[in-house]
Formats: C-alpha cells, structure tokens, sequence
C-alpha cells in the first residue's frame, strides 16, 4: 500500500475503519504522510485515528477542545495522535480493513474509561442479547 | 403472516417518526385549526419520507453503510460535526420530549400526575435498549403502535360528509382568522415531522442491525412502503377526525388529552383504552428510536462499535451515550418544562437541518463503487432532487417563519 | 442558539394603543371559548357512553387550567386607555363566569359526582357562546 497515490489517500479520509474480526475500530481522522527518498514523491504513511487527530484536524475552539478534554482522560504525557502503520491496510474499500485487531492499535493504547468504569459494572454487559 | 412481521421495523420507525407525542398534538392541532387544508403537506412528507429512507435503507442493506456515517464521510469531518451537533441536539429534545409524552399517556390512564411517572419510564427505556432483543423490540412496539388505528375507525363510525373532506384537502383554503404565515408556520412543522432525521438514523442502522443484505432488498421496500405511508394515514385519520368534531365547535388543540377527545367521543370507553395502548406504543417506541439514534449519530460519526448485535461490553461507548441521553432528557422534562411545546420546537428546527443529512444519502445511493448495480434509477433521483429543493427552501424559510408568527400561537 | 430564539417567539410586547391590545383581547376570548368547549365536549362524552373517571378528570383539570392561564395572561397587559378598560371589563366577566364553571366541574369529578356534570356544565354553553360572539364582534 506504501506507493499508494495521494489523491487515493485522501480519499480515504473520514471513512470507518474495521479490523481483522470485523469489528469498528475508529475514523480515518487524518493521514501522515512521507516522501520516498528516491522519487520525492509522497504518500501515506499512516492513519492517525482518534479525537487528538480530530481535534488538530478540526481546528478552532472545537477542535482544541476536543483534544485537550481527551488528553486530560489519560495519564500518559502527550502521546500524539494514535497511528495506525499503513502496513497493517489490507483494503480500502467503503471501509479501510486491516489485518490486525483493534486491542493491538495505538488507538486502545490507552483503557477504555465507558467499558471499565461504567458499563462492565451494569449487569448484564457481558451477554450477548441474540 | 410471516411476512407481516417482516415490515415491522418499517412500521415502528414511521409510527415513532409519524404520531409521537408532538405529532399527535401537532397533526390534532392543524385540524382543529385548518380542517384538512394541510392534509397535502403529510402526503408530500409521506413521499419525501419514503424516498429517502428507501435510498437509506438499500445503501445500508447493499454496503452495510449507516446514515451518519456516509454524512461524516461526504461532508468531510467540518461540516458532519456541525449536522451531527444539530441532529443530535434535535434528536435529544425529541428523546426528552416522547418521555414524557410516555407518562402523559399513562397520566391519562392512571390520573396518577406525569411528573412521577417519569423516572419510571426513563428506566423502562434504557433497559428496553439495553436487554431487549432489537426484533422482539421491533415486534411488541411496532404493532401495538397499531392501535392508533382507532383514529381511523373512530372517523369511519362517526360518518362524516367524506367529499366536503375529500373537496377541503383538495382545495386548501385558509380560514379566515388564521394568516398565512401562521399556515405556513404548520405546514412546516408538519412536513419536518414526516421527514425528521431520525428516522433515516434509526432506519438504516436498524438494517444492519437486522443484518439484511442484498437479498433483503425486497423486505427494505417493503418495510418503508407499507411503514410511512401506514404513519401517513394514521396522520390524516387523527386530522380529519379533529377538523370534523374539534374544528366546528371552535377547539383549539394544546395537550394531549384534547388531541384524544375526538376519539373518546366517538368511541367511547373502549376506544380510549385502545387509544392510550397506541398512544404508549408510538411514544414509547419513538423514545425508543430517538435513544438509540443519540448513540448510532456520535459512534457512527467517530467511528465507535454501535449497536446491539454486540455485547453491551464490545460498545461501551455507544451505550454510554445512549445511557447518558436518557438520562438527560429526563430531566430536561422533570423541570416541569411543556413537552409538547419541546417537540415542537425540535419538529421545525429539525426541518432547518434537513438537507445535511438528505444530500449525503443522495450521493451515496448514486455512487456504484458502493451500490455497484443498486444504485438509483432516473426516476429516484429526478424525485430525489426536487425533494432537495423543497427541504433548501424549507430550511431558509423555517426560522424566520417561526419568529414571524410566534412559533405559530 | 435556540434560548434566544424561544424568547423572542414568546415575548408579550407592551400594548400601547387600542388596537393591538383589542387583538389580544380578541385571543384570549378565543383560547378561552375553547377551554370550555373542551370541557363540554368531555361532559357530553361522560353522558352518551362511559368514560373513565381518571381520564374525565385530567381533560376537565387541563381545561381549567388552560382558561386561568390565558386569562392570566391577559390581565397581565395594562389597558391603554379607557376605552381598553371597557374592552377588559366585558372579557373579565366572561373569563369570570367560565372559570367559576370549570372549577365547579373540576370540584364534582375529583368527588366522583358524574351525575351532576351536566347540570353544572350547563350555564358553560351560553359563555363559550358569549365569548365567541365577542370575539367575533371586535375581530378585525
């Protein structure tokens, strides 16, 4: 996917991202790109997913607002924005899958506060309805 | 019969979309006010509505694509956030709202006073959503929602002159002692309640969540053109029967227990049984619809797992979201503020936010690299575009009417 | 957004000629010829077949309610001369004569006393006649 053609990036910008067991794992928030050293051409390097992407990308109070408010969830000092390596990019179809599982994406790097403070407490979480 | 089950998912979006508790007062009140003057509005809307959803629900079926996730993707990250802000606010008054419309109907039942009722139903709610298989869901409330047909049987029994109705629906006239502005003022309103957002929210991620594909497309039409047109007449019915017995004797409509009047007239005792069981149905089942489109707009918009085909522990977030509206809304309403004024509101301002979330559909359903052969016909799209027209024009004029005319009083 | 909005599509302007202040007297005449139509309605209905006491009582509760609202509301604008006077006057003996009934109906359902509705609903059917005729006669 490496020598993949900008205007192919961005178009995959803002389209969901599912991994290897077909689960939702985030929004192409942003893309980070390089240049290939022999050519000077760029291309993707990876996908940034997550609200700090967002927030950068968005811009403005809102955009701030949103990265600020996520980054003081979590402990870790300025992480940046989660990457996903354009290596792990199986295909981009009307969804971007990757070969991987979400538990193993920087975007999970941090816990999830709604599952373990909240909703793992409420009987009957872990049953499946159907 | 099986396949009657089938249209439920159908039938209980357009039943919560189409007489929920601002739309029971809302089409009551037009007809005590403008007889059937309006009654072309619910026939545009039913048509808006259908095309719509249809386009919405065959995208979700052919590539397992929710609403709100195409607007993030068509309109970018900028502009989706601004729909999804709208939408999502206008979704949560409307939550709030049919909460209570929930309890009014039990108020009326019980006489036991709203406000207690509340909590009660924000619990009943949430666990609905939370334990409730989404089919058995569809099931109980979309056909109890049914019951709402008394409105129809209570107009065939009271025998009305059916061409004066028939001529007044043809020939809308406004009445004198009410202006245009304010005529207009209502059918808008009455046309942002056919084709509220939700709808298309709940619609399309219920199809993935009933994980219908390709092969489902017929049970897709089926659902939305047996569903909205079935919330149309129930619509037309409570109109008519209000401009025949509200209408002459100078009533205008303000809550819940006039919109049931007309029926309880004719009926009886037996039809306002009937009655509150659909008036809990379609509101319940609204409320229903509008908690779980709080948390299909936010997980869908940042990409969040969503949905009850997952363990509740697989989309934390999604149920937080949902958990936290309910929550909200309720109480929003227990600070005693007039529910039926806030769905209102939520109606008109709903139509000034339409077209975001029209056009993303729009395009979508044109492009083959997701619909491959699905994609829409000639006719769809020469309806489609109109349709667009109608909604820009609507959204420009919705807020300067709703100044103009003091939100129609 | 929307606080601003609701505001300024509810706000009461001061009257400050006859004219606006006669319309609103026109609305409330109207808003309350309405209430009592509604609670006759409910009468007539508890007479012709069975209706339910709970449910005969939150019409009845919610009617009252909504004449003493519009009649507070109108009270609440001050008349800009005399001529206004008069106007209020009329409407206020009407407004009066309506809610005494209305609360009467209210006392007799909360005491489970069906039987007397329509005696007492009766003097109703003349004010909300008189109401109307009113608004009618000043309506421009």
């Amino acid at each position: 996917m490496a020598g993949q053609k900008m205007d192919a990036g961005l178009d995959i910008l803002d389209v969901q991202i599912v991994d290897k067991d077909g689960r939702m794992s985030g929004v192409v928030d942003d893309l980070d790109f390089s240049w290939d050293e022999e050519t000077g051409a760029p291309y993707v390097s990876s996908i940034l997913s997550g609200p700090e992407a967002l927030g950068t990308r968005l811009g403005g109070r809102i955009g701030l607002w949103m990265a600020s408010v996520h980054a003081r969830l979590h402990d870790r000092e300025d992480p940046g924005p989660a990457k996903i390596s354009i290596g792990v990019v199986k295909k981009i179809s009307n969804h971007v899958e990757i070969t991987v599982s979400r538990e193993d994406l920087d975007i999970s790097r941090s816990p999830d506060w709604a599952r373990d403070t909240i909703i793992s407490k409420i009987p009957g979480a872990d049953r499946a309805v159907e | 019969m099986k396949k009657l089950i089938e249209i439920t998912l159908g039938i209980l979006t357009a039943i919560g979309g189409f007489v929920d508790i601002g739309d029971l007062v809302a089409n009551a009140e037009s007809g005590a006010r403008f007889k059937m003057a309006l009654a072309w509005v619910v026939v545009v809307g039913v048509i808006g509505i259908c095309l719509f959803a249809e386009m919405a629900g065959r995208v979700a079926a052919v590539s397992q694509r929710p609403v709100f996730s195409l607007v993030r993707e068509r309109l970018g990250a900028k502009v989706a956030l601004a729909n999804l802000g709208a939408s999502f606010f206008i979704n949560f008054l409307t939550l709030a709202a049919e909460i209570a419309g929930v309890a009014l109907a039990l108020e009326l039942a019980s006489s036991v006073n709203y406000l207690l009722w509340i909590p009660l139903v924000a619990f009943a709610v949430w666990l609905v959503i939370w334990r409730v298989r989404f089919s058995t869901m569809e099931k109980v409330f979309g056909l109890l929602g049914l019951c709402l047909l008394v409105f129809a049987v209570a107009l065939w029994r009271f025998g009305p002159d059916w061409g004066a109705l028939l001529s007044n629906a043809a020939h809308p006239t406004v009445p004198s002692g009410e202006g245009h502005p304010t005529y207009f003022y209502f059918a808008i309103a009455l046309f942002g309640a056919a084709m509220t957002p939700y709808e298309v929210f709940f619609f399309s991620s219920g199809a993935i969540e009933e994980k219908w594909t390709k092969k489902d497309l017929v049970v897709e039409r089926m659902n939305v053109y047996i569903g909205f047109p079935l919330g149309g007449l129930l619509s037309l019915a409570l109109m008519a029967l209000c401009s025949v017995i509200l209408a002459p004797r100078g009533i205008t409509v303000s809550t819940l227990s006039q919109a049931t009047l007309p029926t309880v007239v004719v009926m009886g005792k037996l039809g306002l049984a009937v009655l509150l069981v659909g008036i809990f149905a379609a509101t319940f089942g609204a409320a229903l619809e509008t908690g779980f489109s709080a948390g299909y707009t936010v997980a869908q918009y940042l990409g969040w797992q969503w949905g009850k085909f997952v363990r509740p522990k697989e989309a934390p977030r999604f149920h937080l979201v949902v958990l936290v509206s309910i929550i909200m809304g309720a109480f929003l309403v227990l600070t005693t503020i007039d529910p039926i004024k806030v769905t209102e509101y939520s109606i008109v301002l709903a139509a000034a936010a339409l077209p975001l979330t029209y056009f993303p559909i729009l395009v979508v359903a044109n492009d083959p690299s997701y619909m491959g052969e699905h994609v829409n016909g000639r006719v769809t799209n020469a309806l489609a575009s109109i349709y667009l027209g109608i909604l820009l024009i609507v959204s420009v004029a919705t807020i300067p009417l709703m100044i103009l005319t003091k939100a129609g009083s | 957004m929307i606080a601003p909005l609701l505001l300024l599509a509810s706000c009461v302007a001061p009257d400050r000629t006859y004219e606006p202040y006669e319309a609103d007297a026109v609305a409330t005449a109207e808003d309350a010829a309405s209430a009592a139509q509604t609670a006759l309605l409910a009468v007539d209905a508890s007479t012709r077949s069975n209706v339910t006491q709970n449910y005969l009582s939150i019409v009845l509760e919610e009617a009252e309610a909504d004449a003493s609202g519009v009649q507070g509301t109108f009270d609440s604008i001050q008349p800009p001369n005399s001529e206004a006077d008069r106007l209020k006057n009329e409407l206020d003996k009407l407004l009066d004569d309506a809610a005494s009934v209305l609360e009467d109906l209210r006392i007799a359902i909360r005491r489970g006393e069906l039987e007397k509705l329509p005696d007492i609903a009766h003097p109703l059917d003349d004010t909300a006649k008189k109401l109307d005729d009113f608004a009618t006669a000043h309506e421009r």
